[in-house]
């Protein structure tokens, strides 16, 4: 039992990579990015290319140092790919999303729906039709981690599991305790007093989405260095689930996409050796109920964030 | 002034039933629709033009038009519309591969009462909700029956059902068992029939009272469920009607496809192509949604035969259409027609058109690099 | 000639003519079954038969692009292979040969239409069980022959459509790698030590198939139980629950019919959680087909995966140059080593091109569809991978290959060592028998 929680809580920490970013955007700008698993994807693409050359700049491990310098190689590889996703999606804000903030959000709908499909040819372009795997996966469980306290888990699932938590630990600090994180949280409550006190909300809507492309990116980097691949289409299924997940929570907020993502990895993983039938049923069984008894999700932001 | 014709404002209006009327260039307009479609299956059989791709436009395009009842007037956004496609689909499905049932027209039927009982069953729950919540709470109840289809032995899992109730030869129409052309055309022109009846039935439903009633609740819940509009309950009519159109569609894309799988059917990127069919046609008007259909279906499904990046073209496709022509294909066609006329007086403007163009991609184009630099450089 | 076909190709004790018999007395089938260097001065037999100048047109759809081209790729490699020897030999009966390659996923039926709207003389593909199962019946209505590369479930052919005319497969159908695994799990334990079994296969109808199938052959060989059965969904991104479930049973065999991204996950998740500790076997009916995604530490422990009817391998190549010229050749031109999937492709070009030129030959003229068709009945004809027959059912019948899986420091690709290769007849029933009731009569 106490493994399959540990899966819940390894797939809830990938899925909040994702879903925090999609939860503040929607938080601040408004907008329900349905490109949002494409940055995830590109993340993925992304990081087969700089991890794998990074990677190569060191010998495979072959004994516990080794490893460990193996496993900091390879996670400054990670977040050297979610950087660049940070210009990324900040261009992709400036160019296309910024010129419809005061449409409907139908057109919204459509607008990250088209720039969806044209990112999966972009991809498509760079790293061809096939999924390409980085192979770094066994290298990083020669880290020695759950032995140690005498239980068999890989490391790599530790790993994710701690960096999920520690995403979340900075983006609660950032929006919380710093004077940017803390502007961002004026102008979503209200645009026109912000630039009316000399905010620039461009700015600041900028900065979030490209926040929300970073974790996505990171998200994606943390999945190619696992045992899965990047693969193009690899997005659609998190993205649905990613809705899943910042419904639960409530639209906007942080901590809600948190519990959201871990009840949704947990229950899922836990029920589906007893209800096969449920596996995939049960992240939107969860929706559902949490839609009916409590609308505005578990923790209520509507739109703000908190 | 005869039966059906009447002036409005100094024009002359063509008048079909109390509360429709055309103005010439509608009827116009009108009138070469129907007679394009009709001859869909000729022109297909003179051009590399693919009939079942316009066909299978058509009816999402039919789907479409019941979802813009939510979106055109009570501004609704319904992200779960293949909900009740795949219902209706799947209705006509488990009649012809489990019951038996060898006439299509009778699955046309059970399409359509399961596409209503879901959608009752749906909208009972999501008539109360507004903007957001309501495009997700549908997207949910969608993917719980996708999920629920996908994982059940009675449906077939992902494989699905074939829609042939001897298991080789398709459905019976009319009482008349058809070789494979007949059988297709024949099931085109009930298409036909069944799209301008269904076209005929929404625009007197929203020129009636409860139709402006809808435009009521859309505008401002408040107001409406003050002057003595049944909000909710209207909502939920609405939601029906809506999901009607979605199921008899479906059921229409069972015979033609004559088989049926959770993917193309339930899946909620289908929803989401239902709804982006409906801007894309311009959900402004009544038929746009079926020319959104005709062409994003065609898009998707032949573009792959012809340029090896067809995402993005498709991509790009919904792009311009979002900055360059928010009210679709069908709403801009007033703007391009006037647009037109005036650049044929002054070949001058064309030139400024370009340039707008230009400029607003070179603005966008500059915004991102701005924001490049200042991301990498950290100057401003 | 089964197991080691043309075997003295390369010991000059076969002469020209017994060759031109032997793989079905015409050039072309000669340069398909891979033998071309002994064609030098070969006349054309069936030049002089009266058949249109326009070549032949034909598609393939396939996956292209996504998770699933790890497979689908394979297979256009391999059907492009295939034509480009034929264009290279002359065409069929004189006909060159032109093939559209088209996307798959999601749009078989469209796909076919298509093709067949725009005049194809034959079409090809799918991969997809499901895509195939849509399609069979379109098929039969359009009367264009095709010739599916894959789509394996073994009810396609045995149950719900027992009387086509115009659809083939040429693979080998799931019962006959389901059936290898069993045989290849009894070998390596043996009957007496297998007491438990568990399964974790794609959650659709092939799984659901494959595991089914292995299910009754291994209960009837050993009488062993089955502890778990996991059916994740298709392309999934995380196996672990299924593992951890293995992982608590400790079974003696674990069988899966995981494939493309899904059975390197397997493999990955599978050595990061110790399952090969917690288990004495996995066989893997599909796993070598991705072969050219796995890394070198994928293939320790106990693995074993099959190879459906081609291993490049096995007759060994230094045995039967047609398969070492076909490695140099895939590797040259793509990079790559052909697994079974390549063959997919190969064969199913294969089997039309040489029943066509049969057809021209026994007509003196280009056939009809349904000529065509009669002839691809109980047709014989070579690849690289040895002798294939097409069935009355309309199934292709080939030898089903299982091995180790291990490493090849030469094609810097995953290899299988130890090859068993299994008789079409001793792992599948003879055509009109179905699969359950042939392994219940056991």
């Amino acid at each position: 039992m106490l493994e399959h929680v540990l899966n819940g809580l390894y797939y809830g920490s990938i899925l909040f990579m994702i879903a925090s970013g999609m939860t503040i955007i929607f938080g601040v700008l408004g907008i329900l990015n349905l490109a949002h698993g494409e940055l995830y994807a590109l993340g993925a693409f992304s990081a087969f290319s700089i991890i794998g050359f990074v990677a190569g700049q060191v010998a495979a491990p072959t004994g516990p140092v080794t490893a460990i310098v193996f496993g900091v190689v390879v996670l400054a590889g990670s977040l050297a790919t979610a950087a660049v996703l940070l210009p990324v999606g900040g261009a992709l804000e400036a160019a296309f999303i910024r010129p419809i903030y005061d449409r409907d959000e139908v057109y919204q709908l459509l607008l990250t729906y088209g720039l969806l499909l044209v990112l999966t040819d972009v991809m498509k372009f760079v790293w061809g039709p096939s999924p390409v795997d980085l192979g770094v996966f066994g290298g990083i469980n020669e880290i020695p981690t759950t032995e140690l306290v005498g239980i068999d888990y890989p490391s790599y699932n530790v790993f994710v599991i701690l960096i999920g938590i520690a995403v979340f630990a900075w983006l609660v600090w950032f929006f919380d305790r710093t004077k940017t994180g803390r502007i961002v949280r004026a102008t979503a409550i209200n645009r026109e007093m912000s630039t009316a006190i000399g905010i620039s909300t461009d700015r600041m809507f900028t900065l979030v989405f490209a926040i929300g492309a970073f974790f996505a990116g990171f998200g994606g980097a943390m999945v190619s260095i696992g045992p899965g691949s990047a693969s193009l289409g690899m997005g659609l299924d998190w993205l649905v689930l990613s809705f899943v997940v910042i419904v639960i929570g409530g639209l906007g907020s942080l901590n809600g996409a948190f519990v959201g993502s871990m009840l949704v990895g947990v229950s899922s993983r836990v029920v589906t050796p007893y209800y096969p039938q449920l596996e995939l049923a049960v992240p939107f069984l969860l929706m559902v109920l949490v839609l009916l008894l409590k609308p505005e999700g578990l923790y209520g932001a509507w739109g703000e964030i908190q | 002034m005869s039966r059906f014709l009447v002036d409005r404002d100094g024009e002359t209006h063509l008048r079909l039933a109390e509360g429709m009327e055309l103005t010439k260039n509608q009827a116009v307009l009108a009138a070469v629709g129907l007679v394009a479609l009709l001859i869909v299956p000729d022109i297909t059989r003179f051009t590399p033009l693919s009939f079942t791709a316009i066909h299978r436009g058509i009816l999402f395009g039919l789907a479409a038009v019941g979802l813009n009842l939510l979106l055109r007037h009570t501004e609704l956004v319904s992200f779960g519309h293949a909900a009740f496609f795949g219902v209706g689909a799947y209705a006509a499905a488990v009649l012809a591969s489990q019951f038996d049932v060898s006439s299509g027209l009778l699955m046309l039927l059970g399409s359509v009462l399961a596409a209503t009982a879901i959608s009752v069953l749906i909208g009972y729950f999501v008539a109360g909700y507004l903007d957001i919540y309501f495009a997700l709470l549908t997207l949910a109840f969608n993917q719980v029956l996708y999920a629920f289809v996908l994982q059940s032995g009675y449906f077939n899992y992902s494989d699905g059902l074939n829609v042939r109730p001897d298991g080789l030869n398709p459905p019976a129409l009319f009482g008349l068992q058809l070789s494979s052309t007949g059988y297709e055309l024949v099931l085109y022109y009930l298409t036909v029939v069944v799209l301008v009846v269904s076209l005929l039935v929404m625009w007197k439903l929203v020129n009636s009272p409860f139709g402006r009633a809808l435009d009521a609740i859309g505008q401002n819940r408040t107001r409406a469920r003050f002057v003595g509009i049944p909000v909710e309950k209207y909502v939920w009519v609405a939601f029906v009607i809506s999901g009607i159109y979605g199921g008899l569609a479906g059921g229409l894309f069972a015979l033609l496809q004559l088989h049926v799988s959770p993917e193309p059917t339930l899946y909620a990127f289908v929803s989401g192509e239902i709804l982006f069919m409906a801007i894309l046609g311009g959900f402004g008007t009544l038929v746009g949604p079926v020319i959104g259909g005709v062409v994003l279906v065609y898009l998707l499904v032949q573009a792959p035969f012809y340029i090896e990046y067809y995402n993005a073209l498709t991509g790009l496709m919904l792009l311009a259409v979002v900055l360059f022509l928010p009210e679709g294909i069908l709403g801009s066609i007033p703007k391009i027609g006037t647009g037109l006329s005036r650049r044929r007086r002054d070949p001058g403007l064309l030139r400024e058109d370009v340039a707008t163009i230009g400029s607003s991609l070179r603005r966008g184009v500059s915004r991102a690099a701005t924001t490049v630099r200042i991301i990498v450089f950290g100057v401003n | 000639m089964t197991t080691e076909p043309l075997a003295g190709t390369e010991s000059n004790g076969i002469d020209r003519r017994t060759l031109l018999k032997t793989v079905g007395g015409s050039a072309l089938a000669v340069a398909l079954a891979g033998c071309t260097e002994l064609l030098e001065g070969e006349q054309e037999s069936a030049a002089d038969a009266d058949v249109p100048d326009e070549p032949i047109e034909s598609g393939l759809q396939t996956f292209t692009e996504g998770a699933p081209s790890v497979l689908g790729i394979q297979a256009e490699y391999g059907a492009e292979t295939a034509v480009r020897r034929i264009n290279e030999n002359g065409g069929i009966a004189g006909r060159e040969m032109n093939l559209d390659v088209v996307e798959e996923g999601g749009a078989y039926l469209t796909n076919y239409q298509q093709f067949v709207d725009e005049g194809k003389d034959v079409t090809f593909g799918p991969i997809s069980s499901s895509g195939h199962a849509e399609m069979v019946p379109e098929i039969e209505a359009q009367e264009v022959i095709n010739v599916s590369t894959d789509g394996t479930v073994t009810t396609l052919y045995e149950e719900d459509f027992p009387d086509v005319t115009y659809s083939f497969r040429f693979q080998n159908h799931d019962v006959m790698e389901a059936l290898a695994a069993v045989n290849q799990a009894v070998e390596v334990l043996g009957a007496d030590s297998i007491d438990t079994y568990a399964g974790i296969n794609p959650n659709y109808a092939f799984g659901q198939d494959e595991m089914n199938l292995f299910s009754q052959g291994i209960e009837k060989l050993t009488g062993a139980e089955q502890v778990y059965s996991g059916f994740p969904d298709l392309g999934t991104s995380d196996m672990s629950t299924h593992i951890t479930e293995i992982n608590g049973e400790a079974p003696d065999v674990v069988f899966s019919s995981c494939w493309g991204g899904d059975a390197t996950l397997l493999l990955e998740q599978g050595h990061a959680n110790d399952m090969f500790d917690n288990t004495e076997l996995l066989v893997g009916t599909v796993l070598y087909g991705s072969a050219n995604d796995m890394e070198e530490d994928l293939v320790d422990g106990p693995i074993y995966s099959g190879s459906r009817n081609f291993y490049w391998g096995e007759p060994s190549t230094d045995r039967w140059s047609p398969a070492a010229d076909l490695v140099d050749e895939v590797q040259s031109e793509y990079g790559v080593v052909p697994t079974a999937h390549f063959m997919s492709g190969y064969g199913a070009v294969t089997a039309w091109a040489t029943a066509a030129e049969k057809a021209v030959s026994l007509l003196g003229r280009w056939p009809e569809q349904e000529e065509l068709a009669m002839v691809l009945e109980n047709h014989g004809f070579f690849t690289p991978a040895g002798y294939h027959t097409m069935g009355s059912d309309h199934q292709g019948y080939s030898n089903a290959h299982f091995g180790e899986l291990t490493w090849s420091d030469e094609h810097d690709a995953a290899a299988l060592q130890d090859v068993n290769v299994f008789a079409a007849k001793n792992v599948s029933p003879p055509p009109g028998e179905i699969s359950s009731d042939w392994i219940g009569s056991w």
